[in-house]
């Protein structure tokens, strides 16, 4: 079958420097029996001088549009629009000074859920009023929008945060927010754009997935969201940062919170990558029966080699690859290697990875600094120059050229970080077939499941004890290595990612096609005019005339006086 | 070692999180505690579990403690999920929020958020973005038109014969120049008030460049033109532009020093009500006196600027026709400044439409058989001299925009400053 795809980005693909563009461009690229149309808003003037990568023919059509700058254009609303627009806009704000968005009641009280509909509502609204009238940028920025969320503020429901914003604070809610609904004056959502496909893939939440709501609202497209990442806690981290006013974040934050749990409550699936996002989408509201998570694809066959051989590494060494930062916890790693060298003298640790930036480079310092004192060069005899049981090394060196023969080179491949997200590290060792000790944080445990060896972060004591376990057992590390590698290969492979997207499209649209009513001249509806046949996969039509190949077979449109006309009839008006 | 001591943060994540001294202490304080344990011990098998850390720290109420670790994360928190987000950067995960005999982190952060003690309520205020300051480019740059004019007059006093055509076009052009790189710096340029983030700068329409150079135009040569339009003709019109009028023009470009300073003042004023203002009607209410003030004081300036220039230069002073063409001018700069570039357009444009229309019925009066037309217009000329044209349209226009600027330049929306949106 034969499915469209509105694939929905921000900041991401096909942008030569976007987020997760890789992810993207391999599900393209792996499913070629469907067809995509690529929706994406750019981040920054930069970015979008860059350019694209190469796409591949499955892709239909890109459109794209700036979320960095917005054109006035021009448009002065009358009274009647400004009346309309006051009135959702003030909705819209009063939503806001409700309360926390989302997470305060995940149990989806009658409360919650009214608020939740009133900001639909204005959402909505807004981007209607955008639709038949445009000109919401300029509108978004006036007086009015400003005396809407002053009147907001001030009402007596606000609660403590809002009530305190002050002129300032207005204004700066005010701009933030026009930036966020840039999405709304986008002229995506017609008959011949988002209108016209089968199923939005927004690659991200957030801004990413606001068009995706729209089409869901004007069309009736069903949505699908993968979500690597919560946009909502990056916003909390993000405005950790900066020094508004307590009214402003919180304004911010029940936006942003409310923005989230609509995605959530729209979309017909959602798809976090890994069980921590789950958790924070079950938070925000998102109905446990939606979410399915698809862990993200990686290219398992540089591995291959050094996964399918034998153990060739040194049996004596420990291996720690990544990117060295604070957060890693080397410290606690060499504090680690000291208790190790206690039960086991001829160990030695090898660290690759490189420093970025400066905190990093001192930390690397640091680091070098510790091991010299921890540890003195040693020599085989008298007369032979000696070296530190802990070398620090980078990827590309003589001793370790790539990455695969890196993690090869040692015995048992150890991750001490006290903060991780998903570790790709301790997933390439897996797929190499070592054997690991790994700090209890973030997807660690989710990912390893039970073919490695898990202990508590900052517990060097604990660190040693495992290492020292696996260094004796040569039996255990392979067993253990064969098993992670199989699970590996099972779950984190790019082929059971696409597969899983595959499915899932599948499932979507048969759960939830788009029914599309095509009218003919008189405005009665056509019976038949989108035959079953316009989803049988493959391109049975020359190419050029897509419209045709769905309103009708392709003997029909030459013909004026055929029963079947496709070209000239409006398709997919009177949608739903 | 207390170089290195500072570097050692064993557990210090590099995440945007708020990260402040005393978690930095704390996560620096845990694995150094537990090395020494195990070199005072020497018991390698036995590991630290959560009972012993909790008994040997003594704690009774372990949220607590680590609501103070995490103080500053949470007086700053706006809800729940904050806390929660901020724990987590911190590492803090479910396994960890057990200890603490809860489900997960965002119940745990819940019961901090909860037990936040509500007179913390004060929180810091944001400070107001800083005031523009007096800055030397553009005070010399507002100088400049008015000097280099000076020294036109003083060369074209100086000079005689076929060179002094020459000087003259140098002149005009260099205070041209003078005047566009006055607008182009300070609080009269576009860019001293940013665009809202994200949006197009504010340009200038072309309509109101035009219109603006036709009234200067007009300002010099207008009032002998229409004289002789009047008396003579189109035969006196060479005589007219001969002996044209450079009081006018040294005001004027004078000018260009106080018009500075009331957009200063009116910029600095602004921006000072709006980080005191309550809510918009009191900004609206605090605003409006400092612009009728800022106009008011511009007023009195060039009014003593054209006495000067023409004591200077020996020719009568025109007070009413200068005077309100620099308040017109400043007000439709102070308007197109802020965004608001439709209203000066069409304003200047009926001013000058005005006086382009006065001259035309002067001229066309000559014509056989239209000699009614000039009646009005004498009329007029006879009342308030020729002087009494521009001065009612350029007083007109500018009582409109007067109107408009105190309507449009007083709301909060035309003072924004770009923010910081994520």
């Amino acid at each position: 079958m034969l499915v469209r795809i509105g694939l929905l980005t921000e900041g991401g693909y096909p942008y030569v420097s976007g987020d997760a563009r890789l992810w993207c461009d391999r599900l393209v690229r792996g499913l070629g029996g469907h067809e995509f149309d690529i929706y994406a808003l750019s981040r920054s003037e930069r970015q979008e001088d860059e350019g694209w990568i190469e796409l591949p023919p499955q892709v239909s059509r890109v459109r794209t549009a700036p979320l960095w700058t917005a054109e006035d254009d021009g448009v002065v609303y009358g009274r009647r629009a400004r009346r309309r627009f006051a009135e959702v806009y003030g909705e819209l704000a009063s939503s806001l000074c409700a309360g926390p968005g989302a997470g305060s009641t995940p149990d989806g009280s009658d409360a919650a859920t009214a608020e939740a509909d009133r900001f639909a509502s204005a959402l909505y609204g807004l981007a209607e009023l955008a639709r038949d009238e445009g000109g919401l940028v300029g509108a978004l920025r006036s007086e009015a929008a400003v005396r809407a969320l002053e009147r907001a503020c001030r009402a007596p429901g606000a609660q403590g945060a809002a009530r305190e914003a002050r002129v300032p604070d207005l204004l700066t809610v005010a701009a933030y927010l026009e930036r966020a609904l840039r999405p709304l004056s986008l002229d995506w959502y017609g008959d011949d754009g988002l209108g016209s496909v089968d199923l939005c893939h927004a690659a991200a939440g957030g801004p990413a997935a606001l068009p995706g709501l729209l089409a869901h609202h004007f069309s009736g497209v069903p949505l699908l969201v993968t979500e690597y990442g919560v946009p909502l806690r990056a916003h909390y981290l993000a405005s950790g940062a900066d020094d508004n006013a307590p009214a402003v974040r919180s304004l911010l934050a029940a936006f942003h919170g409310r923005l989230a749990s609509e995605v959530y409550r729209r979309a017909e699936l959602v798809t976090p990558g890994n069980t921590h996002t789950r958790r924070w989408q079950e938070r925000c509201g998102a109905d446990r029966e939606k979410l399915r998570t698809v862990y993200p694809g990686m290219d398992a066959s540089h591995f291959a080699e050094v996964g399918e051989s034998p153990e060739t590494g040194d049996t004596d060494t420990l291996i720690w690859v990544g990117r060295i930062e604070p957060a890693k916890d080397l410290v606690s790693l060499l504090h680690a290697f000291a208790e190790v060298r206690k039960e086991e003298p001829k160990t030695r640790l090898r660290v690759i990875g490189a420093a970025t930036g400066a905190e990093s480079e001192a930390y690397l310092g640091h680091c070098r600094a510790l091991a010299a004192q921890l540890f003195p060069d040693e020599a085989e005899g008298m007369h032979a120059v000696g070296d530190n049981p802990v070398s620090f090394e980078e990827i590309g060196g003589p001793e370790a050229p790539t990455l695969a023969e890196a993690y090869a080179a040692g015995a048992v491949v150890v991750l001490s970080s006290v903060v991780e997200g998903f570790p790709i590290s301790l997933v390439e060792a897996m797929f190499c077939g070592r054997a690991t000790v790994s700090t209890d944080v973030g997807a660690v445990v989710e990912i390893i499941g039970g073919t490695g060896l898990v202990v508590p972060p900052r517990n060097p004591r604990a660190l040693a004890e495992a290492c020292v376990a696996l260094l004796r057992a040569p039996a255990r590390r392979e067993r253990l290595g064969a098993a992670a590698r199989a699970r590996a290969l099972e779950l984190f492979t790019v082929e059971q990612n696409v597969e899983a997207f595959h499915g899932i499209y599948l499932e979507v649209v048969a759960r939830c096609p788009v029914h599309k009513v095509v009218l003919d001249d008189t405005g009665e509806p056509l019976p038949f005019a989108v035959p079953a046949e316009s989803h049988v996969p493959g391109r049975w039509t020359q190419a050029g005339i897509g419209v045709v190949a769905r309103g009708g077979p392709s003997w029909a449109t030459g013909r004026a006086s055929a029963p079947v006309q496709a070209t000239p009839v409006p398709a997919g008006e009177g949608v739903r | 070692m207390s170089e290195l001591g500072e570097l050692d943060r064993p557990g210090t994540p590099d995440s945007p999180g708020a990260w402040d001294e005393h978690s930095e202490e704390w996560l620096t304080g845990a694995p150094e505690t537990d090395v020494r344990d195990t070199e005072t011990t020497q018991t390698p098998s036995q590991t630290t579990t959560p009972a012993t850390r909790a008994a040997r720290r003594g704690t009774a109420d372990p949220v607590k403690a680590l609501m103070h670790r995490h103080r500053e994360l949470c007086e700053r928190a706006v809800d729940p999920l904050e806390i929660a987000a901020g724990l987590e950067a911190h590492g803090v995960t479910d396994r960890t929020a057990a200890r603490f005999r809860h489900r997960d982190v965002f119940s745990l952060a819940e019961e901090m958020y909860a037990r936040l003690s509500k007179d913390v309520e004060t929180a810091p205020r944001s400070t107001p973005s800083p005031a523009p300051g007096v800055r030397a480019d553009w005070v010399l740059l507002s100088v400049l038109p008015g000097a280099l004019c000076a020294a036109t007059v003083t060369g074209l006093h100086l000079t005689e014969g076929r060179i002094r055509p020459a000087v003259a076009t140098l002149c005009a052009l260099a205070v041209a120049l003078a005047v566009r790189a006055a607008l182009g710096r300070g609080p009269l340029s576009a860019r001293s008030h940013p665009a809202p983030p994200g949006t197009y700068p504010r340009r200038t329409p072309a309509a109101t460049r035009v219109w603006t150079y036709w009234l200067l135009a007009y300002a010099l040569l207008g009032d002998d033109l229409l004289t002789a339009a009047l008396t003579d003709g189109p035969d006196g019109v060479p005589a007219a532009v001969r002996d044209l009028s450079a009081a006018p023009a040294l005001a004027l470009t004078l000018a260009c020093v106080p018009a500075a300073w009331c957009a200063h003042l009116f910029a600095v004023g602004a921006r000072r009500k709006l980080a005191a203002s309550r809510g918009l009607a009191d900004f609206t209410a605090a605003v409006k006196p400092l612009l009728l003030g800022a106009v008011a004081l511009f007023l009195c300036l060039s009014t003593a600027l054209v006495a000067l220039s023409a004591t200077l230069l020996h020719e009568p002073a025109a007070y009413t026709t200068t005077v309100t063409l620099g308040a017109l001018l400043l007000l439709a700069r102070l308007l197109t400044k802020h965004g608001f570039t439709h209203a000066p357009a069409v304003v200047l444009g009926a001013a000058a439409a005005a006086e382009a229309a006065t001259l035309a019925t002067a001229f066309a009066s000559h014509l056989p058989g239209c000699a009614f037309l000039a009646a009005p217009l004498d009329a007029v000329v006879a009342a308030g001299g020729p002087a009494a044209i521009p001065a009612v349209a350029c007083g007109g226009a500018g009582l409109l925009l007067l109107l408009h600027a105190t309507r449009s330049l007083t709301r909060a929306s035309a003072h924004a400053t770009p923010g910081e949106p994520g």
